[in-house]
């Protein structure tokens, strides 16, 4: 390798501080949120009342008197610029603003664009808009049925996934997409089976709930482009999609962001990024809208669903069949609901080796807000179902929770249901560090009086979305420093400073010393999103091709250099010029069969993720308090273990709040507790006493350095850990979440024949 | 949020002067903590806001004396929560601050404007509904006490009138056998606001209870004493079976509200074991 052979091994696998970190703490770091331009104007959102109606008129004229108000931009305006204004990664069934009807609760009818956001928002007050209410459906069950009211003519599947495009033209029905799968015959090994389990599990609404709200600044340019500064998590989409709706070249528009104060899925394909760069194209003028705390509630959730679990078991409690019904409550628009129910539907069978699998996945629109990504993209809500059956099954057949899932795990080289065969998952190394770290074995102390205690465990997989592509720039500059160029969205995760791991591993340099650009089109190559735990995969491996390849050019170039600067003084004669390693990265798949939703490569890895959670639960307040929390991963190969551990506990904290006590309330397609005084998340005295966040590692073959993804894999399993230690502590059995302490009051009042009266 | 004015006086006379009884838009403002996302959530639109915080003398501080524990309206949360002599009077209410929402509140919201505000929801109202204090109020006609039996009036409503300040509240001196505690139930986060606050205070004659204060918020629209569970305690050995008819008596008494935080019924229950549990634990 010549003499540019620096030490290697030492960066990746360290536990390096963020690269960011000072700056966040004194305040310096780039937030699209701080924002501000010359001659911008503000945009406040005029928002549906009711949730499902037609628009008979808009009056404008009482907002547009409102001093320092510029504009009222509503429908027509926006078709004067985009008549097809429609969006959507799976479907383009999302006007920029409402077009002849709405179709849930806080739908953006109108914007106000004003000087200053106070008379911005003063005038969305006035604008006034008449309704012709039409019949809302709000249950995803009842939504499916073929005599409900429709919200959608017709559906109008994006271009973008090909396997959607059969869908196109269908009328008359709520039910945006139906994916199945089946493998081996379940009615026969149902037939066969020496017990059969059969419940329902339902998970309600929640919301990301991220420190920085929904922002966008769009800045029209005079020779006929647009910058969006825009805090979003998929910069490469917005270009295409803004291109698209204003059929321009990609080539005008240009999206940049900064850090961003959380993601966690909300901040993903088009938000408030339409209608920002509508708004600014009518105005000719820069355009602010940043939403408030409380609109997030009505612009993007997690899905609700109800899912319906049947699973044969034979004699030696091996699990032989299972069938899996999902109604995911999709909300008015698709966003990206069809997704979430096709590549989580099909993992419904969990990290267990079964025979005979048939699932059944239904992305269902109702009048309620949109749902899409939420950290974990749909598994939860299966996982809650199917490990929570499992410790069903295994108390009835009084087999150890821990010792079921040992029999009955999916391993390495077996098919999964889709046909894919299992390679780089460990679930024993999971199961047994999950055991040792709930002293599994240990007797337990079970409380005393009204305070019972128990523990539990559950375990969820997720297939890694495919297929999707990263590219990324590695730049050496004259003086030899080194810049990361990629559309990789730092939101909180950490992905500037494991992209500059991979990067300085590579080339041989500290990881200090490598700047990490933020995405911005007209810079930065293209990426598909920072989304479902893939960064570190594929944009891991994008980088560290390119920097293998600027290493290899400087290699040829100056052959014998000892350093990069010498390097480009010997070939540019003096301190100058710029050498750009290229990489991408794109993992092989195999489309899935349409009809049996098989396919022999269906994710280039598989996340594994176990927790074990120990409570007490207050008998006579049906309080639980989660005392220990454990979250175990497997992560291939950890890049940066503190960085690992920090997303696995922060995931456990985050799912700890959705398990307990986050719902959004609604009443006819209206938030009852759309503010953060009412919809509460955790607070550090929910913190479990011992919370923590550990991994096995066994080297990815594919992965960066061995690495997979684990943003998400934390999310999967403490909901059923944590209702299945309430099961331990006191024999309820709970299938709705959250488990407040209502609902488990009346469990247990229930079980011991002193029902609480209703109401 | 529209333009309004911001004054800020340097004397309560001047605030005085500058609130106006006849327009709802004018308003004191404290620690902002209540008033500021009523404001955001546009339930109130302020014409004028009168804020307090360059008021110093009679609004500030905390004096303990033989009478009790004289506390200036503008006293922080945060200063009551660490403050040695609210401790060694009333160490009910320092366990209650620790808990009552969370630092960044306590660090602006004041004793004053915790009280004035009428939320129902509020955790030091049904602890010195059972501690015995009064509030002083000043206003154009001049000065008054309220006993802070009186002061709560309804959701959201005080014997404040308009156009009044709470310039200081007085907490009774508490015998030395007097045993008290607070009990906090949230029924979603750890910090959130009670779904049930249960508050009680006794002393003991020979083996018996000589006098009983029992009182509950937030199930109920205001903080309210139950003088049936009071009554029940009234010359009864301090029993769990006493404890547990005094509980019983205050499940009865109470009319809870529905809310997101759990049903009517469940708060009732939750008002039973939670009087129960404050007379168990009291000391
Ligand atoms: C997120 C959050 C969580 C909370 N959780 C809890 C909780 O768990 N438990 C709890 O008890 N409380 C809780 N609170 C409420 C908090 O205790 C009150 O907001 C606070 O005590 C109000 O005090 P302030 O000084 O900020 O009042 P301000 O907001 O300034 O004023 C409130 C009202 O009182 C009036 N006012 C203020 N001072 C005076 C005065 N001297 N004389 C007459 N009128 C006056 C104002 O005009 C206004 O109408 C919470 C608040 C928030 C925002």
């Amino acid at each position: 390798m010549g003499s540019l052979d620096f030490a290697r091994g030492r960066e990746v696998g360290r536990s390096l501080g963020r690269l960011e970190a000072a700056a966040k703490v004194d305040g310096t770091v780039e937030y699209i949120h701080n924002l501000r331009l010359p001659g911008m104007l503000h945009g406040r959102i005029h928002r549906s009342s009711i949730p499902h109606g037609r628009i008979v008129r808009i009056d404008t004229s009482a907002a547009l008197a409102v001093a320092g108000v510029h504009a009222v931009v509503t429908a027509d305006d926006v078709a004067r610029l985009v008549p097809d204004p429609y969006y959507g990664p799976a479907f383009h069934d999302q006007p920029i603003l409402a077009t002849g009807k709405v179709r849930h609760v806080g739908e953006p009818v109108a914007v106000v664009l004003a000087d200053n956001p106070h008379a911005a928002e003063e005038a969305a007050d006035l604008v006034a808009v008449e309704y012709e209410p039409l019949e809302a459906v709000f249950d995803e069950v009842a939504a499916a049925a073929p005599d409900a009211p429709v919200l959608h003519d017709e559906l109008r599947p994006a271009g973008m996934f090909t396997d959607l495009k059969h869908l196109a033209g269908r009328r008359d029905t709520n039910v945006a997409l139906d994916a199945r799968l089946r493998s081996g015959d379940v009615e026969q090994a149902f037939a066969e089976a020496e017990h059969v389990f059969e419940h329902t599990f339902r998970t309600g609404k929640v919301m990301h709930a991220a420190f920085e709200p929904m922002v966008t600044v769009a800045e029209p340019h005079a020779a006929g482009g647009l910058t969006i500064h825009t805090a979003s998590q998929s910069p490469s989409f917005v270009r295409s999609e803004i291109s698209r709706l204003l059929g321009w070249p990609e080539n005008r528009v240009r999206v940049r962001t900064a850090f961003l104060g959380g993601g966690f899925g909300a901040k993903l394909y088009i938000k408030l990024e339409a209608m920002a760069a509508v708004c600014a194209l009518l105005a000719r003028r820069p355009v602010r809208i940043a939403l408030s705390m409380d609109e997030q509630f009505y612009t993007i959730t997690k899905h609700g669903a109800t899912v319906r679990i049947k699973t044969g078991v034979a004699r030696d409690g091996r699990m032989t069949a299972r069938q899996v019904e999902t109604f995911w409550n999709g909300g008015a628009y698709a966003d990206i609901g069809p997704r979430v129910t096709q590549k989580s539907g099909f993992s419904a069978a969990g990290p267990y080796d079964i025979e005979h699998v048939a699932l059944d996945n239904y992305a269902v629109y109702t009048n309620e807000p949109p749902a899409g990504a939420l950290r974990g993209f749909g598994i939860s809500q299966l996982v809650w179902a199917y490990e929570r059956q499992a410790d069903v099954i295994a108390r009835t057949l009084g087999i150890d929770p821990l010792e079921f899932r040992r029999r009955n795990a999916l391993r390495n080289g077996r098919p999964h249901a889709t046909g894919t065969v299992v390679v780089g998952m460990e679930v024993d190394a999971v199961l047994d560090r999950l055991a040792e770290a709930m002293a599994w074995d240990k007797p337990f102390d079970r409380g005393t009086g009204t305070i019972r205690r128990g523990r539990g465990i559950g375990i969820g997989v997720k297939a890694c979305v495919s297929p999707t592509t990263s590219t990324a720039a590695v730049h050496i500059y004259g003086d030899g420093s080194c810049a990361v160029h990629c559309s990789t969205v730092d939101m909180g995760q950490g992905s500037d400073t494991t992209m500059a791991q991979i990067a300085a591993e590579v080339l041989g340099i500290p990881t200090t010393d490598v700047r990490v650009v933020h995405p911005d089109t007209d810079v930065t190559p293209y990426d598909m999103a920072t989304l479902g735990s893939r960064s570190t995969f594929h944009m891991g491996n994008a980088v560290r091709r390119a920097a293998e390849d600027a290493r290899a050019q400087i290699e040829r170039m100056a052959p014998g250099a000892t350093s990069f600067r010498d390097a480009m003084l010997a070939r540019f004669a003096m301190q100058a010029g710029t050498v750009v390693g290229f990489g991408s990265y794109a993992p092989s798949y195999q489309k899935p069969d349409p009809e049996t939703g098989l396919s022999a490569n269906i994710t280039p890895f598989w996340m594994l993720g176990g927790a074990g959670a120990e409570v007490e639960v207050d008998t006579e307040t049906g309080r639980i308090t989660v005392t220990k929390l454990v979250n175990v991963a497997d992560v291939g190969r950890a890049i940066n273990p503190a960085s690992v551990e920090r997303q696995l506990t922060g995931a456990a904290i985050m799912q700890l709040g959705f398990t307990l006590f986050e719902e959004m309330v609604f009443s006819d397609g209206q938030v009852l507790n759309a503010s953060l005084a009412d919809y509460k998340i955790p607070g550090f005295l929910d913190v479990p006493r011992e919370l923590t966040g550990t991994f096995v590692e066994a080297p990815h073959p594919e992965g960066p350095f061995g690495a997979k993804g684990v943003g998400e894999t934390g999310i999967f399993s403490p909901s059923p850990a944590i209702a299945n230690a309430l099961y331990d502590a006191t024999g309820v059995m709970l299938y709705d979440m959250p488990l407040t302490p209502e609902r488990v009051l009346r469990a247990i009042r229930e079980a011991g024949g002193r029902p609480l009266e209703q109401a | 949020m529209k333009a309004f004015e911001l004054v800020e006086p340097a004397t309560i006379d001047d605030a005085i002067a500058l609130l106006d009884a006849g327009d709802p838009g004018v308003r004191a403002v404290a620690g902002g903590s209540a008033l500021v996302p009523m404001m955001k959530a546009r339930l109130f639109q302020p014409t004028r806001l009168v804020s307090l915080r360059r008021i110093g003398g009679a609004l500030r501080g905390i004096h303990a004396g033989d009478g009790g524990l004289r506390i200036g309206a503008l006293a922080t949360l945060t200063e009551l929560e660490h403050s040695t002599r609210v401790r060694d009077a009333a160490p009910v209410m320092s366990r209650a601050l620790r808990t009552l929402s969370n630092v960044r509140i306590r660090n602006v919201a004041t004793l004053g404007g915790h009280l004035a505000h009428g939320d129902p929801h509020m955790d030091l109202p049904p602890i010195l509904l059972t501690l015995g204090a009064r509030v002083r109020v000043a206003g154009r006609g001049g000065e008054r006490w309220i006993d802070i039996n009186d002061l709560f009036l309804g959701y959201y409503q005080t014997a404040v009138a308009a156009g009044e300040l709470i310039t200081e509240v007085h907490v009774s001196a508490q015998p030395h056998d007097a045993r008290t505690w607070y009990e906090k139930f949230t029924a979603l986060s750890a910090d959130d606001w009670p779904t049930v606050g249960a508050a009680v205070w006794y002393r003991t004659a020979g083996d018996r209870i000589g006098e009983a204060r029992v009182a509950v918020s937030a199930a109920t629209e205001r903080p309210v004493r139950i003088a049936a569970a009071e009554q029940i305690l009234t010359g009864a050995a301090p029993s769990a079976e006493t404890f547990g008819a005094a509980a019983d008596a205050a499940a009865a008494a109470v009319d809870p509200l529905a809310d997101i935080r759990g049903s009517a019924a469940y708060k009732r229950e939750m008002v039973r074991v939670h009087v129960r549990r404050a007379l168990e634990k009291a000391r």
